[in-house]
């Protein structure tokens, strides 16, 4: 049983993202459950999916019991911590899209460092990757959220194997696959990194 | 390349590398499991059970069974239109089905009130091929007006209904409809929520099975022409077929117990998500259970319900929004006199409003049974000051350029009738620009309504597809009856909100059929509209001074603000003629402007700085009309 939180703005590519552990998961012969935003909410403003791995019927996370989180960008690692136990392991893009709220209504967007500070009170661990980066080194801006992935699968809390990764993302992404594996490869290795 | 190809490659007769080319929904092999969406399932089984005419209007969460069948109709071979809206759309299902081929329309639960005039007479009638209507609805508002609970249009029009739990049954279930719409020939409604349709899981496929081209249509006015004396006779025999499925319903295997540790003498009667909810929290508090889990759920299979209450001291129901099975099932214990203590809403164990998750089911099981739950978690992170994020609208979005022109043009002294789409983000600040909405197409009559009793002008802004849909009579009435506004048709050439689908504007439609632009101008001006106007929202000064100019006619007059979504503009050539500005730091006076008074995810302001974000910029160049300063210029 593998239960992720995957948070984010809409447009960074989510979706795509949890319909790649999904592959992953059927390709591991593993039941596995998603849900998603769609409609208005994708219009730039906070989106949330969801990913459990194993034997439930509900797709919704239950509040403190998500074993991983993965947020695609920084202030949204925040809003996340409601799933968080003293267990999760919180991967966070260090992207920063500063809702117009923060200019509108001057308010501040936290720093890095602050946020991993509310993030270690309420999770296990926290770690941050340079997604944007290491998507424009691997060749495709666009690839962050795939890096993200590769960082998933690097954590190894999953339960699936780099294959099953590889394998979903040249089914879902059908452009660009040596350089969308090679994001991938960055994410997993940045993770790796870091927890070993 | 990767482990799994060759497992990946039995799901599908592409290979790999072909994979642009492919579309799950029609490639996923016989007996194959593929992951697919409530709704993309929902899609597959309309082509294994072999319809000839699909049809929608498209809306959240329902989109994505239309756009998986525009996107496949051609070479499934099967005929798919958008429809103008779902009335129209659910006319076209019934001309074909009671040809006698399959017909299958789909759209979100208000698009049922739409469509309810033509459904609730089509139950008299009934059908002769199978005809099945997909209702999305929509708890807890996620992406919608309201939270109706749509069951009741089962029990209003005397329509058999299924309500899926899972992808996996979202295929079953509409395969299924067809079979029971076939034999009773009736309509039947399967049921989904959003945590349904929007649920991506393992899905176990059939075979296509292609339907006929064409059915000649037998005529029989004494069943299909509902003049009173037809309708008496018609309402007589529907409620004769009710009876019949009542008991197709009780031997349904969608009508199932499930065990939760060996079960035991309480129970628990659920349906739709409410299913979901209520195994994992049985699972998890270690309840001793039985779930009737009702996927056949109209009508309510009676034995199946007493035999439960026979077996059960207790039997609590679990369901989202409305106590439907829950009053059916007290109905049921008090006619057969059953001492089995029912308990659901009636003893606020569960609200009756948002969708469920398992702590709200937990919750109302511990009240009941006496349980002990896991306390509730404190948060640990404190969310005051951590900038909110709602959705917007786009950087380049052509409605953000009319708003800021229409704001402009009446310093905001005017009363703003608004409607369904992206524009209604229109509300937030800075715009302000929306102060009455309840349904598609309500601008232009509410408009009409509020220009009758307010000295403030009024302006009405509808979006191309939702003028199509329902924005017409209004339009028509407007002119009959002389009433006095100005409307902006918001046209970004496409149904933007809900996932650029076509509209009857469009010139480009769904993969099986040519279709045909129809104007907006000639409609407007065949209404009999006396002053039109159109302009391009991004030329802020010209917009500016048509508002100007139409609210001061005396009559009803039209702008259409003529613009193409940015998010498509950003892929076609049109997008890319576009230059992409920035601020010069040392030309800005700081003045905030460009953030106050005009809404662009691109600016953002931090630190005082104002500055133009390089990736979001859509190139759009409203800003820079905008700023008092010509601070924002076009990048080199």
């Amino acid at each position: 049983m593998s239960d992720i939180y995957l948070v984010g703005v809409g447009g960074q590519g989510i979706i795509t993202a949890s319909r790649v552990i999904g592959d992953a998961a059927i390709l591991a012969n593993k039941n596995v459950l998603l849900s998603e935003t769609h409609g208005m909410a994708q219009r730039g403003g906070s989106v949330v999916c969801t990913a459990r791995i194993g034997d439930v019927q509900s797709p919704l996370i239950p509040d403190g019991q998500a074993d991983l989180i993965i947020s695609f960008e920084l202030l949204e690692t925040l809003r996340a911590m409601c799933k968080a136990n003293k267990d999760t392991v919180v991967v966070s893009s260090t992207e920063k899209i500063v809702p117009l709220s923060v200019s509108t209504q001057k308010l501040r967007y936290p720093t890095l460092g602050e946020v991993g500070a509310q993030v270690r009170k309420a999770a296990g661990k926290f770690v941050p990757i340079e997604a944007r980066t290491l998507a424009e080194d691997s060749g495709v801006p666009m690839s962050s959220n795939i890096v993200m992935i590769g960082a998933l699968a690097g954590t190894g809390a999953t339960g699936l194997e780099r294959g099953h990764f590889e394998s979903a993302i040249e089914m879902n992404i059908p452009r660009m696959i040596p350089e969308n594996l090679a994001a991938f490869a960055k994410g997993f290795e940045a993770m790796d990194k870091q927890l070993h | 390349m990767g482990i799994a190809s060759d497992r990946f490659k039995s799901y599908f007769h592409y290979p790999a590398n072909d994979f642009d080319q492919m579309d799950r929904i029609l490639e996923a092999k016989p007996g194959a499991k593929v992951l697919l969406l409530g709704n993309e399932a929902i899609a597959r089984a309309a082509l294994e059970a072999g319809v000839t005419v699909a049809t929608t209007y498209p809306g959240t969460p329902a989109s994505e069974i239309g756009d998986a069948l525009a996107r496949v109709a051609k070479d499934a071979g099967i005929y798919f239109e958008y429809s103008t809206n779902e009335m129209v759309a659910t006319e076209i299902a019934i001309g074909a089905a009671a040809s006698g081929v399959r017909a299958f329309v789909s759209m979100k639960h208000v698009g049922v009130n739409v469509a309810a005039d033509a459904l609730m007479t089509f139950a008299y009638t009934g059908t002769r091929g199978g005809f099945v209507l997909v209702t999305a609805d929509d708890p807890s508002c996620h992406s919608s007006q309201n939270e109706q609970d749509n069951r009741y249009y089962a029990l209003l029009g005397g329509i058999p209904m299924f309500e899926p739990s899972s992808p996996q049954e979202c295929y079953d279930m509409t395969k299924e409809a067809f079979e029971i719409s076939e034999k009773l020939e009736l309509p039947v409604i399967v049921r989904t929520t959003t945590r349904v349709s929007h649920v991506r899981a393992p899905v176990g496929v059939g075979t296509i099975v292609p339907g006929p081209k064409t059915k000649e249509f037998l005529k029989d006015p004494k069943r299909f022409v509902t003049v009173p004396a037809v309708a008496r006779s018609r309402h007589i025999v529907l409620l004769e077929r009710l009876k019949v499925a009542e008991d197709l319903a009780g031997k349904s295997s969608f009508n199932k117990i499930v065990r939760i540790k060996g079960g035991g003498r309480t129970g628990i009667i659920a349906s739709s998500a409410g299913f979901n909810y209520a195994a994992d929290a049985a699972n998890s508090l270690g309840l001793s259970a039985d779930i009737l889990k009702l996927g056949f759920s109209y009508p309510v299979p009676r034995a199946t319900i007493i035999a439960f209450l026979r077996n059960h001291d207790r039997v609590v129901v679990v369901e989202e929004l409305e106590p439907i099975l829950e009053t059916a099932v007290r109905a049921i214990a008090q006619h057969e006199s059953l001492p089995t203590k029912v308990l659901g809403k009636e003893d606020q164990l569960f609200p009756r409003y948002y969708e469920f998750d398992q702590a709200i089911v937990e919750a109302g099981l511990e009240r009941t049974l006496g349980l002990k739950t896991n306390p509730s978690l404190e948060g640990l992170v404190d969310l005051q000051g951590v900038p909110k994020r709602p959705p917007v609208l786009c950087a380049g979005c052509p409605h953000s350029a009319t708003y800021y022109a229409v704001n402009k043009a009446t310093n905001k002294k005017a009363i703003f009738a608004s409607d369904i789409g992206c524009y209604t983000l229109g509300v937030s600040p800075p715009y302000s620009a929306a102060d009455l909405l309840v349904c598609m197409g309500s601008s232009v009559g509410t408009a009409g309504g509020l220009a009758k009793v307010n000295t403030l002008p009024v302006i009405a802004f509808i979006g191309d597809s939702t003028f199509f849909h329902a924005g017409i009579p209004g339009l028509i009435n407007a002119v009959h009856n002389g009433h006095k506004f100005l409307l902006m048709i918001l046209d970004n050439r496409t149904t933007a909100m809900t996932g650029h689908q076509p509209h009857p504007g469009s010139e480009k439609g769904p993969s099986c059929c040519d279709i045909t632009a129809v104007s907006i101008e000639e409609i407007v001006k065949a209404c009999g509209v006396k002053w039109l106007k159109v302009v391009d929202p991004y030329d802020l000064k010209t917009t500016t001074d048509a508002v100007k100019e139409a609210i001061a006619q005396p009559t009803v007059s039209v702008i259409i603000a003529r613009r193409e979504c940015a998010l498509i503009a950003k892929k076609n050539e049109e997008g890319a003629i576009l230059k992409k500005h920035f601020i010069d730091q040392e030309v800005c006076k700081k003045c905030r402007t460009c953030v106050d008074r005009f809404q662009c995810p691109a600016i953002s302001s931090i630190d005082k700085v104002q500055t133009i974000d390089d990736a979001l910029c859509a190139g759009c160049g409203v800003c820079s009309q905008i700023c008092p300063y010509k601070a924002i210029k076009e990048a080199k």
